[in-house]
């Protein structure tokens, strides 16, 4: 049963996971504390045209893709201090654009159209050490931002009008938030592609969110549930030959729906005990 | 001149001796119609959102129908529902907690997992490229009969709807006193909402559909002050993108519905930049005068 | 004479405990009533109830003859792409089965309706270019088109310069005039004086009757609750009336989440 455990790239796919989990604690936290989930997934779903360039000039793909999701994340993220969900049309629209740029790219100029599957949808157990590191110094970042700018994200989030009336509202930290979401999108690309990253970044946050009530056990839990969800989910695609990345976001899909479900039907039994 | 004039009329009419462009054509016209006029409910409405959630989620329901060989109408039509379903449960479990918009983010991208998850798995995994970024020029005889049905089906609706719709979208308090339901129209032009959403996906693909469904209206809402020129002029933006993206396809050999997808987009981008500038002048007119 | 509206006992939520309670009064075919009260006190409960949006969890309510809602303007859509006339058409939506489009007579109704507020000349206007005190004419129109018996008025004297407020009472003098019955929420007492009745809410009733009656100190403090500073009188003579000042009030709209 435990076989796939002692297959190497299973077991470089389980670090790379572990290390995203990391990330998936907490920059997930602040993605959903902040209702950036769009921008998350516009993020990462615009570096894959960004990822087909890379790829057919012959440079270094996260580069490429890095660019693209953080034009995305500073332009759709600053739209969101004004529209609730960050979702406008305009975003929409040249979102659509990047994904037909992408696959005319793919398709018709570089004809690279087979690896499109792995850029959207993720290649973890094909993944190399340049990957890892990306990983592990996207979730160093992102924990030292935390360290830093934690209390001033909580702070803003909570209330927007308010800390922009006490002045303290400075547009740095968010925006370093922004760029961190791009760091983000493209640090889980590799590992769950391009149209499924918020499967990493979102759902284990927002699941445990369901019975969390301050920040740093909320993150913890995430950690947890990430690295949990990711480790089944290989293990799961090794043994019925699928796309991990797909069977990830399906677990932690699941996971939701579960909780979710447990809660309303036994909201005392679920009730926060921060 | 008559040579020149010659020349380009064949090559406007060349690509349209096959079949095979006369169907896409079709095609391309039913989606210019139906995307222009519901387009315009969606986006004074603001249901771009729930379009593209809608439009993501349906995948594992067409995934599913090109797996077992059955019409991708059928699949669409099962995939929407289920999608729809999740949609509202996840909007209501979320709301308090995480924001009705990002629990309905998490339904869709599991979703789409699944979606992928049936797709890439099988010993000969399906060619979801079709599925994902449209086939325009693979349309059947079939699939346009039944679309031509579907988007006449929209289009009825909408015009014996236009004035109920029309009184709820403006004062939605008020309808109540004029005998509209606002509940009962929300409904109304989501179902319409998803049947679009099933046409179009056949064309445009998964991915892309939204396109069709938004960038005509919002073009043409930047463009014009009442209902029907804009309605209008919608259309006919979406047909000039749908024609334009067949053309494309044909002389440069590019993806059909990604073409028409990106002229769509470029025809919005274009509205902005010519409502911004008449705003400018019209502002500097001011202050000259 | 049949009352237009007629409440008794009446309370209204919204699925939980009532959240307005206790409402009888009785609106009179000609009469004007000024419905006060402060933000999130009821006006808007009621209104909705009035107009059929609420059922009432307890008590009476009967309505003969049509409610129309002349909602604040912000309310509705000002980018809507519709004219003031199409604003007025909406009125007739009622009178015909939901397929048909408007007939040459809606349109002529709708006309006169426009005439009839002095925005004939306006019609063909974009909606969202009008002015507040031409915006909310429009929505009167849409009223009259209706034919309603009664009208309900969200604060439409907002935002309008003496000249438009002046206009939008003479109107609804005539209104009353032609045996309609008004409701309208206004925060201010002076053109609260003027009219027929008083209603004041605060979760409750607090107090229904003429002016003179209902205008009080106790009944404006329970109506207002801490919210009423009363200045010490500046004629020298100690019997010349406090004046009573209600400080502006905020309309707070939290996110929507």
């Amino acid at each position: 049963m435990l076989e796939p455990f002692q297959l190497p790239f299973v077991q470089r796919a389980l670090v790379e996971l572990l290390l995203l989990a990391v990330l998936a604690g907490t920059l997930g936290c602040w993605i959903v504390l902040r209702g950036l989930a769009f921008p998350a997934h516009a993020a990462a779903a615009a570096a894959f045209p960004g990822l087909v360039l890379a790829d057919g000039l012959g440079f270094a793909a996260p580069l490429g893709g890095f660019g693209a999701a953080l034009l995305f994340a500073l332009a759709v993220g600053r739209l969101a201090a004004r529209e609730r969900s960050g979702h406008d049309t305009l975003t929409a629209l040249v979102l659509v654009a990047a994904l037909a740029a992408g696959i005319v790219l793919a398709s018709d100029v570089f004809h690279s159209a087979a690896s499109v599957e792995s850029l959207l949808f993720g290649s973890l157990l094909a993944i190399g050490p340049g990957d890892v590191r990306l990983a592990a110094a996207a979730a160093l970042v992102v924990l030292a931002a935390t360290w830093v700018l934690g209390a001033r994200w909580l702070a803003a989030g909570f209330d927007p009008s308010a800390a922009r009336a006490l002045g303290v509202r400075s547009p740095l930290p968010d925006t370093l938030l922004l760029v961190l979401v791009a760091l983000g999108a493209v640090a889980v690309l590799s590992a769950v592609g391009a149209l499924l990253a918020t499967a990493l970044l979102v759902v284990p946050a927002a699941t445990t969110r369901l019975f969390s009530d301050r920040v740093v056990p909320w993150q913890l839990a995430t950690v947890v549930l990430a690295a949990a969800e990711g480790t089944f989910g290989v293990w799961l695609a090794v043994k019925l030959n699928a796309p991990p990345g797909a069977t990830i976001a399906v677990i932690a899909g699941a996971v939701f729906a579960l909780v979710a479900a447990g809660r309303a039907l036994a909201p005392r039994a679920t009730e926060a005990t921060a | 001149m008559t040579p020149v004039l010659a020349t380009v009329a064949h090559a406007l009419a060349d690509p349209f001796s096959q079949r095979i462009m006369r169907r896409a054509l079709a095609e391309v016209l039913l989606l210019a119609a139906v995307g222009g006029t519901l387009g315009c409910w969606v986006v004074l409405g603001g249901l771009s959102y729930g379009a593209e959630s809608l439009a993501h989620g349906m995948f594992p329901g067409l995934v599913l129908a090109a797996l077992a060989g059955v019409p991708l109408l059928l699949g669409g039509a099962a995939g929407i529902l289920v999608a729809a379903l999740a949609i509202v449960l996840a909007g209501r479990v979320g709301r308090d907690r995480i924001g009705r918009d990002d629990a309905v983010a998490v339904a869709v991208t599991t979703l789409f997992g699944l979606g992928a998850l049936l797709a890439l798995s099988p010993a000969t995994p399906l060619g979801i490229q079709g599925l994902l970024f449209g086939d325009v020029l693979g349309t059947s005889a079939a699939d346009l009969l039944a679309g031509a049905a579907l988007v006449a089906l929209v289009l009825l609706a909408l015009w014996a709807g236009h004035w109920r719709l029309l009184a709820a979208g403006f004062d939605r308090g008020g309808a109540r006193a004029l005998g509209v339901a606002p509940l009962a129209t929300d409904a109304a032009l989501l179902t319409l909402l998803a049947l679009a959403v099933l046409v179009a996906v056949q064309g445009l693909g998964n991915l892309l559909v939204v396109a069709v469904l938004v960038a005509p209206a919002a073009a043409a809402r930047l463009l014009t002050r009442r209902f029907a020129p804009m309605m209008a002029l919608a259309v006919v933006l979406g047909a000039v993108a749908g024609i334009g993206g067949l053309y494309l396809s044909y002389y440069v050999r590019v993806a059909a519905g990604a073409s028409i997808a990106g002229l769509l987009v470029a025809a919005y981008l274009l509205a902005r930049i010519v409502a911004a500038a008449s705003q400018i002048r019209k502002s500097s007119g001011a202050v000259a005068s | 004479m049949t009352a237009l509206l007629e409440a008794g006992g009446l309370a209204v939520g919204y699925g939980g405990p009532p959240v307005l309670t206790d409402v009888s009064f009785r609106l009179e075919p000609g009469e004007r009533i000024a419905v006060l009260g402060p933000n999130g006190g009821g006006k808007t409960t009621l209104f909705r109830a009035l107009l059929g949006e609420l059922g009432p969890s307890t008590g009476t309510l009967s309505v003969s003859g049509r409610c129309a809602s002349v909602p604040q303007t912000e309310r509705s859509r000002l980018d809507f792409p519709v004219s003031a006339l199409d604003v007025a058409l909406m009125g007739t939506i009622p009178g015909r089965p939901w397929w048909r489009r408007p007939s040459r007579a809606d349109r002529a109704a709708a006309r006169a309706a426009l005439a009839r507020v002095d925005l004939a000349d306006r019609a063909e206007r974009t909606y969202g270019e009008l002015s507040g005190g031409q915006r909310q004419r429009v929505l009167i129109a849409r009223a009259l088109v209706q034919d309603a018996g009664v009208l309900l008025l969200d604060e439409p004297f907002t935002g309008l310069d003496a000249t438009s407020a002046a206009r939008l009472e003479a109107l609804l003098a005539e209104l009353a005039g032609e045996g309609r019955g008004v409701l309208i929420a206004t925060h201010d007492l002076e053109q609260a004086r003027r009219w027929d009745r008083v209603l004041c809410v605060n979760g409750r009733q607090v107090a229904f009757g003429e002016p003179d009656e209902v205008l009080t100190p106790e009944a404006l403090a329970a109506t207002y609750g801490g919210a009423i500073v009363t200045l010490p009188p500046t004629h020298p003579d100690p019997t010349a009336p406090h004046r009573v000042i209600l400080p502006p009030h905020h309309h707070h709209h939290g996110p929507a989440r």
